[in-house]
């Protein structure tokens, strides 16, 4: 290329990092038993508030399976006060979209306002957490709007795949496995008054935190905290009883949904994992960067930069309050279906056989440091992570020591962790696609039993069926725990969702799928 | 509730190289946004999915990079990263402690200035195969995976640039050849086709001298061919109909329009009109259809803004079990007419802007995207002060606009109608490579 210059060779190197620590946070706690938690960050005029409430789809009884989460969808379908489009039209005056929704571990409704509008907007977060009305007419509603998600999540393999392996790997008797929404069984039986009992047991001050950061003045928060909910009483103040987590999982099992014609095999592998509040978490997020959370971790740099068979391979833990999965997943073309589960397996042992290189240990650990600023750059995230915090109970240095608790993961450590919490010998191989393609390839690695799954094809159901139809499909997640100590950071997100404006993103960089 | 000013540089490097750099010190954070005026709209007959294949191979190594090691020093460094590829356009951007500004710069001006020194037929093979895999997942084995490519295909005719759709054909990609990497280097990926924003915490001049110490050395192409005249009518001039059997349970309805272009301020008007009709639970289709009448799932309209003769806005409905397609497909499009024939509200129109201002305040607190959004305007429009200009645009907007852009769009002759349905029991055949 006779027209380029010279360019300077030498990789550059750094300057001094300006020092950065989480922005003070001010706790205290109302004598109802609320904590109120401000950071104040100033020149961020978009304020996020976030109400947490301990008080997870883990909690509930089997029989009324999706209560919390159509609880929490509740919250802004109507108040004592008004119904939902005067609710929703009073946020919208404000600037601001008025969310609520529940995860395995808690519920949270929150907002994003203008600091202008802070005062009212707070008002609307009170109003809805403390004065739901759960209008019959809007719960079944919603109950319908779920029962058809579950039809519309057998027919999509990310969704389908998702559903066949925590259904796999937890025993019937742990809530984990079936979905945190609730199963059609279930779901079709709530009504308002299930609702209304999950708020009457499960929502009380002090199982609650209302956190708010951004552009505001700590004591102003606090003022109106108290204003707002410091007359609220009652309700339960114990835990909840522990979640049972068993596992299902005793050997090495592959169950195959079988999808005829499908062009790529969604494979997903692992076993019940560890909760967040397990010693080992740090030394586990360095490891799960390594092993699959990195772009450059092992399984992508094995299956997409080497092998071409994927668009990103990843792994990682989903950490709860009780053990959430280990998961290593990838889509991969139908072709390569078994190549691609073989090389998952030697990764997954690998992994345990050999300390990781001093290269590896850097680059993971450098990047879990050096992230940690980029994360909370804006208010939502910092109040997101210290929602997380609430939820599981961690001290309020969690956040403070950090990158120094990951910085002191040694090789040793990951090589530690990895034996303890991978267990290539006793997990469950989830394969959806085409089983007619690699059936021969299959049996001949001897991985263990094989059961092969066959869903009804896809067809239009008439109304009042949805309940026939539908099986068990894991359509919720996050909650105010979500993205705040994801040991695999760059993992979750959808690399290339064709809805939006920017396609075909290079890189799906560490991709989630 | 003003948003703030952004106050920005604007100047061009003797190279063509241009340069936009804002100063905000609030955090410890800088972002690195590289666009190149080329995306899928250049791809020749035959060579679809080649931008966006190219964008992967710009991942691979150059002078001094080794295959992957692009990644591995931004993440090292504590840094994200990503590129995209779009009809009119292929973007690089990386956000990193500010420390770590220069190792961005570097990383950029190499793979701007040596892509080719580190090309290699196994590393394009390698990543022809996760493009495919790319195609597979995103597009063929999903359901409604091919709206993208129907809607696009339908409302601009076979032979204009944006016919084809990014992620292009399985034909297409197995045919792409090293000679059309270099071809397709040499002649767009220079310093004169690309603009280089900077955002965060950093010195405006100290950026400028190692933009000149880094970016400085790569020569300009003084030959990029121009594209051929994409205008085309403002309408379609018919209605075009077609029904997709798919492996899916719940019917959906895909409408799509041809719009003004990007930067025209009709487009404004159309983009607070599908705030009015999908933004949320109160909006005039998830009100009716979801909630008042149950007839959808699911509601959406959006635009997607496009420069070269025109925008789209795209919306869809998925049926509820046991309602009748032609019963939503009506409703849906008596809801766009209204908004043809009736000036909405002002309180109505007020909220919307409300909400619009707001997603605006958050969205620029991030230095990723205010330096995406300098980008895309100084490469679109040739205007970065849009990024200060633009929400005043909005907020301007009356509800005659309104109405009189709806009028405009959404009319009977200018509308693509796609309808999903569940395949027939038994038909095995999966959607999906055929279509490509």
């Amino acid at each position: 290329m006779s027209h380029r210059g010279e360019l300077v060779a030498e990789r550059p190197v750094p300057g001094t990092p300006r020092p950065y620590e989480f922005p003070h946070t001010v706790r205290t706690t109302l004598p109802n038993g609320l904590e109120v938690v401000v950071t104040p960050m100033p020149e961020r005029e978009l304020i996020a508030a976030s109400f947490a409430i301990r008080a997870g789809a883990a909690d509930e009884p089997d029989a009324v399976g999706g209560a919390t989460v159509l609880a929490a969808r509740g919250l802004t379908e109507g108040t004592e006060l008004r119904d939902a489009i005067a609710l929703t039209e009073a946020a919208e005056r404000l600037g601001a979209s008025l969310h609520a929704e529940a995860g395995w571990d808690a519920t949270s409704a929150g907002l994003d306002v203008p600091a202008s509008r802070l005062a009212a907007a707070m008002e609307l977060l009170a109003e809805v957490v403390r004065r739901p009305a759960f209008p019959e007419s809007e719960v079944e509603r919603m109950r319908d709007e779920r029962l058809t998600d579950l039809i519309q999540a057998r027919s999509d393999p990310r969704r389908r795949a998702d559903e066949a392996y925590v259904s796999s790997i937890y025993a019937p008797s742990s809530p984990y496995h079936r979905p945190a929404g609730g199963t059609a069984e279930t779901v079709a039986t709530l009504t308002s008054a299930e609702l209304r009992a999950v708020h009457d047991r499960a929502y009380a001050p002090a199982r609650s935190a209302l956190i708010v950061a951004g552009d505001v003045d700590a004591d102003v928060v606090l003022r109106a905290a108290e204003a707002l909910f410091g007359d609220w009483t009652g309700g339960p103040s114990a835990d909840a009883a522990p979640i049972d987590d068993t596992s299902a999982v005793t050997g090495r099992f592959v169950r195959v949904v079988h999808r005829p014609g499908a062009v790529q095999t969604e494979i997903r592998v692992g076993h019940p994992g560890l909760t967040r509040r397990h010693p080992d978490f740090h030394a586990v997020s360095v490891m799960g960067a390594i092993l699959g959370g990195l772009f450059n971790s092992r399984l992508n740099m094995n299956l997409r930069e080497e092998k071409g068979y994927t668009y990103g391979a990843s792994a990682g833990f989903d950490m709860r309050r009780g053990r959430g999965p280990f998961t290593a997943r990838a889509a991969v073309n139908t072709e390569v279906t078994i190549p691609a589960l073989g090389e998952f397996l030697r990764e997954l042992d690998r992994i345990r056989q050999d300390p990781v290189s001093d290269a590896e240990l850097r680059a993971a650990r450098d990047f879990l440091v050096g992230v940690f600023p980029l994360r909370f750059e804006t208010p939502g995230p910092v109040a997101g992570a210290l929602a997380g915090l609430f939820v599981h109970r961690l001290p309020h240095d969690e956040l403070a020591r950090y990158r120094d608790a990951i910085e002191a993961a040694t090789a040793e450590d990951v090589l530690r962790v990895a034996r303890e919490h991978i267990h290539p010998d006793r997990t469950a191989i989830i394969l959806v696609g085409d089983h007619d393609a690699f059936a021969g390839a299959l049996e001949a690695e001897h991985l263990g039993p094989i059961e092969v799954i066959r869903d009804p094809e896809p067809v239009q159901v008439a109304p009042g069926a949805a309940d026939e139809q539908a099986g068990p499909v894991d359509a919720v997640d996050g909650g105010p725990t979500e993205g705040a100590e994801d040991p695999d950071l760059p993992g979750t997100e959808d690399p290339s969702d064709p809805g939006s404006d920017a396609a075909d993103d290079v890189a799906g960089i560490g991709t989630g799928a | 509730m003003p948003v703030p000013v952004v106050e920005f540089s604007d100047e061009r490097l003797a190279n063509g190289l241009r340069l936009i750099v804002v100063e905000d010190h609030l955090a410890p954070v800088v972002a690195v946004n590289v666009w190149y005026n080329v995306g899928s709209k250049h791809e020749e007959p035959g060579k679809t999915g080649f931008a966006h294949l190219f964008e992967h191979v710009m991942f691979q190594g150059s002078a001094h990079v080794g295959k992957a090691e692009h990644m591995a020093l931004v993440q090292g460094a504590g840094g994200t990263l990503n590129g995209t590829t779009w009809l009119d356009r292929t973007n690089y951007f990386e956000t990193l402690p500010s420390h770590q500004l220069e190792l961005a710069l570097w990383l950029e001006a190499d793979r701007m200035g040596t892509l080719l020194d580190a090309l290699s037929q196994e590393n394009l093979d390698n990543q022809r195969e996760v493009v495919k895999n790319e195609k597979r997942w995103s597009y063929d084995n999903r359901p409604y995976g091919s709206w993208n490519e129907k809607i696009l295909g339908h409302l601009f005719p076979d032979g204009h640039p944006y016919h084809h759709p990014t992620i292009g054909s399985m034909a297409d990609l197995d045919a792409a050849s090293v000679e059309d990497v270099k071809a397709f280097f040499a002649t767009y990926y220079a310093p004169n086709n690309a603009v280089l924003s900077i955002v965060g915490d950093c010195d405006r001049g100290t950026v400028r001298a190692l933009a000149e110490k880094y970016f400085g050395p790569i020569a300009s192409n003084p030959s990029i061919p121009p594209l051929p005249d994409m205008s085309l009518p403002a309408v379609l001039g018919t209605e075009i109909r077609e029904t997709v059997e798919d492996r899916v349970p719940l019917p959906r309805v895909y409408i799509g329009f041809r719009a003004p272009a990007f930067g025209d301020h009709r487009l404004d008007a159309l983009d607070l009109a599908s705030q009015l009709l999908s933004g949320g639970k109160g909006s005039r289709l998830h009100r009716r259809l979801v909630r008042d009448e149950r007839l959808a799932q699911d509601v959406a309209v959006f635009t997607l803004p496009f420069v070269g003769g025109a925008s789209v806005c795209i919306g869809w409905a998925t049926v509820r079990p046991g309602v009748d397609v032609a019963t939503v497909e009506r409703a849906y499009l008596e809801e766009l007419e209204r908004l043809a024939t009736e000036v909405p509200s002002d309180d109505e129109l007020d909220r919307a802007k409300a909400l619009t201002e707001a997603d605006e305040l958050g969205a620029l607190a991030r230095v990723e995207e205010r330096a995406d959004r300098l980008s895309m305007f100084a490469t679109l429009c040739d205007d970065p002060a849009l990024i200060n200009t633009l929400l005043p645009r909005y907020l301007a907007v009356t509800g005659e606009q309104i109405r009189d852009v709806a009028r405009l769009v959404f009319r009977d002759d200018n509308r693509v109608v796609l309808t999903y349905v569940p395949k027939p029991a038994g038909d095995a055949a999966a959607s999906g490579e055929a279509a490509a």
